[in-house]
């Protein structure tokens, strides 16, 4: 009851009367959980959107067997047909198509058996389609295709026409035989989709007597568990059988970086949000530190000032946490085609139609924001509730009260910088199985960092202070030397404000860091093993990554070097593989001519054994993530699942690449072709004669090959800037909340001046009394401002850079191995320093005026 | 009703040591208006604060109503502040964003008691101080004079053992000094025991008796009568 009381007639009317810095705490909290909702509605949305996809396409299967990416023998189909309990075993390939007109828009192409995929799946003709007596049928016919009616709307296609579609024999050209209703398959892929025969669509897609999947179904009676289990034994090792659902689980686990980073950003987020909550309490408690004596006095308990101020907090944070929903669609609806792009880019196509949200995950972002701030109000309110009557009501000084430079304060702040130190060098000296090898470590290590940091903020300032008096201050004007010394007589309240600008720069320092030192290790890479002059590829620029790309026979080397001007061309070929769980990434190129001008950087192994063990030797290269993964050197040997069974292949040089954070491998195409019986490519690299231009070059194989098909002949320095705008564009969400940090500091910076300014209304009417200018009165709160800006920005970006490396071991290093350099970021330390000095300055502003208009009789009758 | 054995108390200011109270023995009947007098910084504030319990002593027993003030927990302490102490400030210590009503209603409100069932009590008491016309008004619609009032009604709403007073009307003109002054006469006529610091030997003679402070301990105890 006494609690309700506090609320309702304490509380409340704090929220009525100060509207201004309520509203700004509401701002603050409300922009955090809008960040966090909209980040778990894109995560949310594009995973749905791989689900739908799946379960569209899947049909009726209830198992689907699955081999390597490029297919494998459709010998197999028998084999699973022959299984005892199968009904309908169907064979399936699943590709990536572009129509060669129009909007050059990329599709998926499903290529089932037109006779009998009706078992499994159903196909719903538009009415203008109705004529067809079964349109299935007509694509027994090689040319014959279906589309979606989405897909032909938008496109502006009608039935009969003749459409040209990028396939691996070049542009081909095929009649649209229907258009399908969106539903079952149709839609799949966003509706991006279009239907072929499966005998049409292998030697199309460079597929012969190869298929994609085996989707199935079994007899009344059988049981899935008895089912997959017989199956996956009628089969060689490499092979996988799992439900619609564990492929949706897979697809889970191979975004599972993707995932990772985007919950840190989550994570970050409702990190903010606390520290919001943290500075509006901390500043509530410092500026009601008198109202909290005369409760006290009056005889109100410990416990009751400490849940008049968690009680506030929750109050507005639960406000504030509904509104934040609301900004929280905004935001996903901005940011998720940006976000599915950078999916695209780096995994599998996505194409998100429409945005995931329930109600339950709301409910648990708006529990997880009231939480988080229930947790981070009870520091500065348990510091409230250790106020004493006596000096509260007394008019003491801050700095004589000094409820933030306790000694257990000190002591808190030592424990939880000792701590991250403790995990993360647990961390960096666990071996690859132990439990503290992880990001969450790190994370923790990263949290407990920037505890302890804040806590430290009153010691800090004080140093800083101090430092300050001793170097600068004597070279300075009057005015300086003031705005000094107010500093550091009310260092408590004060430290809030370094908190926020420190808080805010640590971010932005971290994350700049971070992001350089990925773009440079990235580029650098690319740098060292794309050296070639011209990079020819079909569908997708960025083919060598884990973007979907339409292939090209490998045998294309040899027309494009007879192209003037082509000193060589080399294919590349990649394909991904079930190992342990993850989704390897295999690349083939040819290893000898590769290495004649491309520099593989080793981190273990041989360059010569490269050269001598790997061509047409089964030997393989391990990216530097998996070996320390699998703790694989070099000479030791790994089974890996082909299509013709599991094959022993001896590692020969462990390697740095990072087209993949599940692992890669690498091997000689010859080997690749022998064991994969797979004789494509997804991009030639192309080498330039010397004295011949490249562009001239490069208009020559667009001459030549653009007639027959679609292609990206990309000199390398625009194929650098694609990678460069990718990287960029798989860190918007992180821009995007460092902006808002950024502004969070701002209103925290205001609301501590603002509060400063109204608690030295007396002593401002001195100053002007004895002949201060309203000017230097503003002069003096704006130089406060600035001051406490430099503070937080030297701590912000001391931690900053700290923090960049703990969560570029954590979410990268990790991953893509120790050869990923951590590279400070100097040129954003330089701005953030600038920028928290400036924005400080200008939050300083309104709080000047409000010093400068400071009436002088009524000041000095101020209590 | 309140009683000090050998009441020490001693605070760490810097690196200096400083005694604000010596060992000052002290018995307050009931009814008893018992003005505090002595020089700034004779240790009358620190004497008030140890009877009202918003400070413990370094050493010596203190007791109200026969309860020690001494050795307990702060919960226990604070209780007795809000159901045995009414405290009086030179400053009124109102809260700027409750009315007149709100701010007399605060200790029960403390204690858990619905506002619709104090509100009554505190309007009377505001009535009592001459406020009744001006209830739901917040300080800074208020004088000086009318805040102390309400700070007497703030005070009395427990019906307490005692009133502490710390310079009441320090902060006020003689006129209204006067009638603060009357307020608390005409309570203690009433059987109110008050216990009221002042520097000002005029106001201390509103007491019944006297006791002078000077360097922390005890110079004068005088007894003026009934009055």
């Amino acid at each position: 009851m006494d609690f309700i009381n506090l609320l309702s007639h304490i509380s409340l009317k704090h929220i009525r009367f100060q509207k201004a810095r309520m509203f700004m705490a509401v701002c603050g909290i409300c922009l955090g959980v809008a960040a966090m909702v909209s980040i778990d509605i894109v995560n949310r949305s594009v995973l749905k959107s791989f689900e739908d996809s799946i379960n569209h396409v899947t049909g009726r299967a209830a198992l689907q067997v699955t081999g390597a990416d490029s297919g494998f023998p459709e010998q197999m189909l028998d084999k699973v047909r022959n299984v005892p309990g199968v009904e309908y075993a169907l064979p399936v390939i699943e590709t990536n198509a572009n129509l060669a007109g129009g909007k050059e828009r990329s599709f998926m192409i499903l290529g089932v058996d037109s006779l009998q995929d009706h078992q499994i799946r159903n196909y719903s003709l538009t009415d203008k389609s109705a004529d067809i007596p079964d349109p299935l049928l007509f694509l027994a016919k090689k040319d014959s295709i279906l589309l979606t009616r989405e897909m032909a709307v938008r496109e502006g296609i009608k039935i009969d026409q003749e459409i040209q579609v990028q396939t691996v024999q070049g542009i081909k050209k095929f009649t649209v035989r229907g258009l399908l209703d969106p539903e079952g398959p149709a839609k799949a892929s966003g509706g991006d989709i279009a239907i072929m025969d499966i005998y049409a669509a292998q030697p199309a897609f460079g597929k012969e007597g190869r298929i994609d999947r085996i989707d199935l179904s079994f007899l009344p009676g059988e049981t899935l568990n008895t089912m997959k289990d017989r199956i996956q034994s009628a089969l060689p090792e490499g092979y996988y059988v799992d439900t619609p659902a564990g492929r949706s689980r897979q697809v889970e686990i191979l975004l599972t970086r993707f995932r990772k980073v985007i919950g840190l950003i989550g994570f970050m987020a409702i990190f903010v949000g606390m520290y919001l909550i943290y500075n509006a309490v901390s500043i509530s408690v410092v500026q009601r530190r008198k109202e909290i004596g005369i409760l006290r006095a009056l005889g109100a308990t410990r416990v009751q000032i400490i849940t008049l101020f968690i009680g506030e907090a929750l109050a507005v944070s639960a406000l504030a946490s509904f509104l934040g929903i609301g900004l929280g669609i905004v935001f996903a609806k901005l940011t998720v085609g940006v976000v599915a792009q950078s999916v695209t880019d780096m995994y599998l196509k996505t194409s998100v139609r429409e945005l995931t949200f329930s109600w339950d995950f709301l409910i648990k972002d708006v529990g997880i924001g009231i939480i988080a701030s229930f947790a981070a109000a009870a520091f500065p309110a348990f510091a409230g509730a250790r106020i004493t009557p006596v000096s509260a009501i007394r008019a003491v000084p801050y700095s004589e009260d000094g409820f933030l430079l306790n000694r257990k304060t000190r002591i808190a702040s030592a424990f939880f910088i000792l701590l991250s130190i403790l995990i993360f060098t647990a961390y960096k000296t666990a071996g690859p199985s132990s439990a503290f090898r992880s990001s969450a470590a790190t994370f923790s290590s990263m949290i407990f960092l920037v505890l302890g940091v804040s806590l430290s903020t009153p010691a800090f300032l004080r140093l800083f202070m101090a430092g300050f008096h001793r170097f600068f201050s004597p070279r300075m004007g009057a005015g300086v030397r003031l705005a000094g010394l107010n500093l550091q007589k009310n260092i408590s309240r004060n430290a809030v404000a370094v908190s926020a600008v420190f808080y805010s720069i640590a971010m932005f320092v971290s994350s700049s860091s971070m992001i350089y030192s990925l773009n440079r290790s990235f580029l650098d890479y690319i740098e060292a093993v794309e050296r070639c002059d011209i990079l020819v590829s079909s569908g997708h620029p960025l083919a060598m990554g884990g973007a979907p790309s339409i292939p090209m026979p490998e045998e294309m080397w040899k027309d494009i070097e007879k192209v003037p001007g082509v000193l060589s061309a080399d294919p590349f070929r990649k394909t991904f593989l079930n190992y342990d769980g993850r989704r390897l990434f295999l690349g083939a190129i040819d290893i000898v001519r590769s290495m004649e001008y491309n520099q593989y950087i080793l981190t273990a192994g041989n360059r010569k054994d490269i050269r001598r063990l790997l061509p047409h030797q089964d030997n393989i290269m391990v990216n530097e993530g998996f070996a320390a993964r699998y703790r694989i050197k070099p000479g030791d040997f790994l089974v890996l699942p082909t299509p013709n069974g599991p094959i022993r292949f001896g590692v020969t040089a462990v390697v740095v690449s990072y087209v993949s954070d599940s692992g890669s491998i690498w091997m000689d195409i010859n080997t690749y072709q022998r064991h994969w019986r797979d004789h494509l490519a997804d991009n030639f690299a192309v080498r330039v004669k010397p004295n011949e231009s490249i562009p001239t070059v490069r208009e020559a194989i667009l001459d030549r090959f653009g007639k027959e098909r679609k292609i990206f002949a990309l000199p390398s320095r625009e194929f650098k800037g694609i990678v460069r705008d990718m990287l960029g564009r798989s860190f918007t969400l992180t821009n995007a909340v460092n902006i808002i940090t950024l502004i969070i500091a701002g209103l925290g910076i205001i609301i501590t001046l603002l509060a400063s300014v109204l608690e030295r209304t007396r002593e401002i009417g001195v100053l002007r009394s004895i002949g201060m200018k309203r000017g230097q009165v503003s002069g003096v709160v704006i130089i406060e401002s600035a001051l406490l800006g430099a503070a937080g920005g030297v701590l912000g970006s001391a931690t900053g850079v700290l923090i960049g490396w703990i969560n570029l071991e954590g979410f990268f290093r990790l991953d893509l191995g120790a050869s990923v350099q951590y590279h400070i970021h100097f040129v954003s330390i330089g701005w953030s320093l600038l920028l928290s000095i400036v924005f400080s300055a200008l939050a300083g502003l309104y709080p000047a005026r409000r010093a400068a208009k400071t009436n002088i009789v009524e000041a000095l009758a101020y209590e | 009703m309140i009683k000090l054995t050998n009441a020490s108390k001693k605070y760490q200011q810097g690196a200096r040591e400083v005694h604000a109270l010596k060992e000052v023995s002290l018995d307050i009947r009931k009814g008893e208006f018992l003005s505090v007098m002595g020089p700034s910084g004779s240790g009358k504030s620190t004497l008030l604060n140890l009877m009202g319990g918003l400070d413990q002593p370094s050493s010596g027993e203190i007791f109200i109503d026969t309860r020690p003030l001494h050795g307990i927990s702060d919960d226990e302490l604070t209780l007795i502040r809000r159901r045995r102490v009414g405290f009086i400030f030179q400053f009124f210590n109102l809260l700027p964003i409750l009315t007149a009503v709100e701010n007399v209603s605060l200790p029960l409100l403390l204690e858990g008691t619905p506002l619709s069932q104090i509100k009554s009590k505190a309007i009377d008491l505001l009535g009592q101080v001459g406020l009744g016309e001006r209830i739901e008004h917040r300080p800074e619609q208020l004088s000086g004079g009318e805040m102390q009032r309400v700070a007497i009604a703030r005070a009395l709403i427990t019906s307490p053992a005692v009133l502490l007073a710390d310079e009441p009307t320090g902060n006020l003109d003689s006129h209204t000094s006067e009638e603060i002054f009357m307020l608390l006469r005409n309570l203690n006529e009433e059987g109110q025991t008050i216990v009221m610091v002042t520097h000002d030997s005029r106001a201390a003679a509103y007491g019944t008796r006297i006791i002078t402070l000077k360097d922390g301990s005890l110079s004068e105890d005088i007894r003026l009568g009934e009055h």
